[in-house]
């Protein structure tokens, strides 16, 4: 029986994965654009996600057995798939680089100052690789703690922020226009790809296919809402000028949060919270570019992979962080294009190919299902499932 | 094979002479081993021997055996003589059942046999004439009595806890489970200490696969002694390197009762009163026996309590250090200002101050556990009291500190499980010197890591973590707080089936109409019916 994770853990995988850029820099970077309207701009990038990851899983439902790299092996060969994981790769690279700049500039900026980067880099890289080791199980479970943590990230800010929130601010809404509201959620819709293209990786590892649609879009819908309530809070509590000041504009934010006298900074306790799931998104991140360069190279274990790819990844996301100009030229303009453009192009191509080969792919499936092979090389017993007594020692998907 | 293997391999001989001299010869330098000859049959005076470990058998069950042996009179109760009052020979079935008279008696055919039987306390009896001898069960040693258990205490409930006596122990649990299900199967491992081991569960509640599993790892067990179960522990649980406890161990037969309830596997070792349970979940370790004896708000809040002893034991002297040593600017002024005050004359960083005063506490509990009763406690009070506070008076320590160590280890030692308590004080160190070296980065990392690795390990194939992750919703009547029995009906995830452990609407209900006033109409019916009589 291959690796399972349940819908819960998919959910709580896919908020993860959005939440720690969303809620700062995103925001940032949209208020400079929009001003007082990130947060309908939030609303409307949440929304258009949406269709996106309703087309991945459309992709992914028509050869369930294997993920999207070893759907474009059955629809046109080997060349094809290893073209898909190379874009794939190139996706999951830049998106390490920003997750790296989210990561490094909330704690070194506003925690650490004189702490060197590579410090930073090297520790996600140690706790990355853990967690990868133990696979997309374990992150599963990790991201539910990462979930729990959200919640009470945003507890405490609406706690601390509340008393101080003007819902005059958020007026006059679409001060810039319709158009360039929407535009601008461009911003927002690319940290939603980087969920969409680990979405095409780990998808078929969920149980019930026929809940993937409810679940990932109760993920993303989910996910929105915890997101938004940044948005609506910076421009109430901080207003938009000063949102678009900063580049980590939800620390900004978390530094105004005052909960009576005696508690009169306690941003820490927020980003300790903010670490957990940003570290489980570090994770993801590891464990979908290894399996995407395993897929590249052909090998049946992603766990080979996890430190040549880690190495690479955290070596560009140094080079990323080094230089406050190279990230935010990254983060505002190159991201954008790179994530948009790679995750748009692969779900059309595999839509349309797809919708021609259907055939083919059911066959496919259903000689994989007959002989127990997929994508997942892990034969291991569901933990979800909590029963079965396998005599593994610590390594919940050592073969 | 070794000469002495190949003597053990013999068969008993019809000379009881031979016999007598082999096993003489291994028990040679033995003086312990007694040798009692003596002659069976009253009027035949057939040669006869008992072989026994003193100290091991209990003297006077020898004794009697003996004596009933001596005094034998053949025709009395032989079979074969009933049936031809001439035959003097009695088969070794009729001694067996008509002079030992006791079920448990063992016929032995080799050497290996008898010597095995005088290690463990029985009584070996040779006959001349028979090739075969009888192995009496006379195992009598002195033994601990039933005693309050020493590491797991309670306030309210049982005060019996586990022996060193295996038997003794799988008793006390069967006092508490009289079902005919409840299975209680042994074995032995080490070659040389040929412990005996005994797996009791609940036939129909365990779970299927699970009482093999355990057997599996038991029997894969090749070592030359086992001395505690700790042994047993170390040999089958699940993320050897962990250190978690996944196995849990209890001197309380209530808890082991408990555990078995659920569908848990008890492996009890002879001679140690410390019982395994597996599997085992991370949140039962915070769960103590008087928590179910108690009234389920008190249970609940005692538990609680314990949840937040154990975060205090954790990280409370991480999150000082990480405060003090980088992210001053996150304490309140007034409290900054009051630790500054305090480390103004300190002439160590923080997290070195940590560490010394954190292992000078272990140096204290460990040294307080060695030494006698009484000096332990002077060393404890000395230690605590007065170094403490002539350190903080030489400006070593800063009183900050000395609180926080002693809170810290004071919460340690709520946790009622101490290899749990153990494990909690072991993970504290690199995460005190992930968060004094990296302050937050290092704290987030090394808890992020830990939480990697709980999640990941399993005990006997359940998630460690479970039943929070994966979550189980019936079963949270029974880990953060604890639900009253009336609601908590229903079998925990961990047993097979869905059986329920009570009948619906157990929450007590005032009755409709009070005892007294029931009594009252009651009466005052009588006195009409006797009135209208």
């Amino acid at each position: 029986m291959k690796v399972q994770i349940t819908n819960g853990m998919f959910m709580a995988i896919i908020i993860n994965a959005v939440y720690a850029k969303a809620i700062g820099l995103t925001q940032g970077t949209m208020a400079r654009e929009i001003g007082n309207d990130i947060w309908i701009s939030t609303i409307i990038a949440t929304l258009l996600s949406v269709l996106l990851i309703w087309s991945i899983v459309v992709i992914i439902k028509r050869f369930p057995s294997g993920d999207i790299m070893d759907q474009s092996k059955v629809l046109l060969g080997g060349w094809f798939s290893k073209f898909i994981s190379l874009l794939l790769f190139f996706f999951f690279l830049c998106s390490y680089g920003v997750i790296m700049i989210t990561y490094v500039y909330h704690l070194m900026d506003y925690f650490l100052p004189e702490a060197p980067a590579y410090i930073f880099i090297i520790i996600a890289f140690i706790v990355g690789c853990y967690g990868a080791y133990f696979g997309i199980e374990v992150i599963g479970r990790m991201a539910l703690i990462g979930v729990f943590s959200v919640l009470a990230l945003n507890i405490l800010l609406m706690l601390g922020s509340l008393s101080k929130f003007d819902v005059y601010e958020l007026l006059p809404t679409f001060q810039d226009g319709i158009t360039s509201t929407i535009w601008a959620s461009r911003h927002h819709v690319a940290d939603w790809a980087m969920v969409a293209m680990t979405v095409a990786v780990i998808l078929p590892y969920v149980r019930n296919p026929q809940e993937w649609t409810r679940s990932s879009t109760a993920g993303f819908l989910f996910g929105g809402t915890f997101i938004v309530m940044w948005p609506i809070l910076e421009v109430g509590v901080l207003s938009s000028e000063v949102t678009g000041q900063y580049i980590v504009s939800c620390m900004q934010m978390a530094r105004s949060a005052k909960i009576g006298q005696f508690i009169h900074r306690y941003e820490m306790i927020m980003i300790a919270f903010f670490a957990i799931s940003i570290l489980t998104q570090i994770m993801m991140c590891f464990l979908c570019a290894s399996t995407v360069a395993s897929k590249i190279f052909g090998l049946k274990d992603y766990r080979r992979m996890i430190l040549p790819v880690a190495l690479i990844l955290s070596g560009f996301g140094f080079w990323i962080v080094y230089d406050h100009h190279r990230a935010m030229e990254l983060l505002e303009t190159a991201w954008v294009y790179v994530s948009l453009s790679i995750a748009i192009f692969i779900t059309l191509l595999l839509l349309i190919l797809g919708s021609f080969m259907k055939k083919k792919l059911e066959t496919k499936n259903k000689e994989n299902v007959e002989h127990g092979t997929g994508s997942n090389n892990n034969k291991k017993t569901s933990s979800s499932s909590g029963s079965g007594n396998s005599s593994n020692s610590g390594n919940a998907q050592t073969e | 094979m070794s000469s002495l293997q190949e003597e053990l391999n013999k068969p008993l001989t019809t000379n009881v002479d031979e016999n007598k001299k082999v096993i003489e010869k291994i028990f040679k330098k033995d003086i312990d081993v007694i040798k009692r000859d003596f002659s069976f049959h009253e009027d035949k005076n057939i040669p006869a021997v008992v072989f026994y470990a003193d100290g091991l058998v209990n003297t006077q069950a020898v004794e009697s055996t003996v004596k009933a042996l001596t005094i034998y009179e053949g025709h009395k109760n032989s079979d074969s003589n009933q049936e031809n009052p001439n035959s003097s020979e009695l088969t070794i079935e009729e001694i067996k059942k008509n002079v030992l008279m006791n079920s448990s008696v063992e016929i032995i055919y080799n050497y290996e046999k008898a010597i095995n039987g005088i290690l463990v306390g029985d009584t070996v009896l040779l006959i001349e004439g028979y090739n075969r001898g009888f192995l009496l069960p006379t195992r009598g040693w002195d033994a601990r009595s039933v005693d309050e258990p020493q590491t797991e205490q309670v306030v309210r409930g049982p005060r019996d806890g586990f022996t060193e006596n295996i038997r003794t122990n799988t008793a006390l649990v069967r006092r508490r489970i009289r079902d005919p299900l409840l299975c209680v199967e042994g074995m032995q491992i080490g070659k040389k200490s040929k412990t005996d081991i005994n797996i009791v569960y609940l036939e129909g509640t365990v779970k299927e696969g699970l009482v093999e599993e355990v057997k599996e790892r038991l029997q894969k067990i090749k070592i030359d002694a086992v001395l505690e179960s700790g042994y047993i522990e170390e040999l089958i649980k699940d993320s050897p390197m962990s250190p978690f406890t996944t196995m849990q161990s209890t001197e309380r037969p209530d808890k082991v009762a408990s555990g078995i309830l659920e569908g848990r596997v008890a492996i009890f070792v002879d001679n140690t009163p410390f019982v395994l349970l597996a599997p085992s979940y991370f949140w039962e370790f915070f769960q103590a026996s008087d928590d179910y004896y108690s009234g389920f708000l008190a249970g609940s809040f005692f538990r609680a309590i314990r949840y937040i002893a154990f975060m205090i034991s954790l990280t409370l002297p991480s999150i000082y250090v990480m405060l003090v040593s980088f992210h001053q600017e996150m304490i309140p002024t007034e409290l900054a200002l009051s630790i500054a005050s305090g480390r103004e004359v300190i002439p160590f960083p923080v997290l070195l101050e940590a560490l010394v005063m954190e292992i000078a506490f272990e140096l204290m509990r460990e040294a307080g556990l060695r030494m006698p009763k009484p000096v332990g406690q002077a060393v404890s009070i000395v230690g605590s009291l007065v170094i403490g506070q002539a350190a903080v008076q030489a400006g070593i320590v800063s009183p900050f500190m000395v609180i926080l160590v002693a809170l810290t280890g004071i919460a340690s030692f709520a946790i009622p499980n101490y290899s749990a308590s153990f494990s909690i004080r072991l993970i504290r160190f690199p995460l005190l010197i992930a968060s004094g070296t990296l302050g937050l980065l290092g704290f987030s990392a090394v808890f992020t890591i830990l939480a990697v690795h709980a999640l990941s390990i399993r005990s006997f194939g359940e998630p460690y973590l479970a039943p929070a992750t994966p979550f189980q919703p019936t079963d949270q009547k029974d880990i953060v707080f604890r639900a009253p029995w009336w609601k908590m009906d229903k079998q925990p995830k961990l047993a097979e089936g869905t059986e329920k452990r009570e009948s619906d609407n157990l929450m007590p209900k005032p009755p409709e109409q009070s005892p007294k006033s029931t009594q009252t109409s009651k009466s005052k019916n009588e006195d009409k019916g006797s009135s209208g009589k």
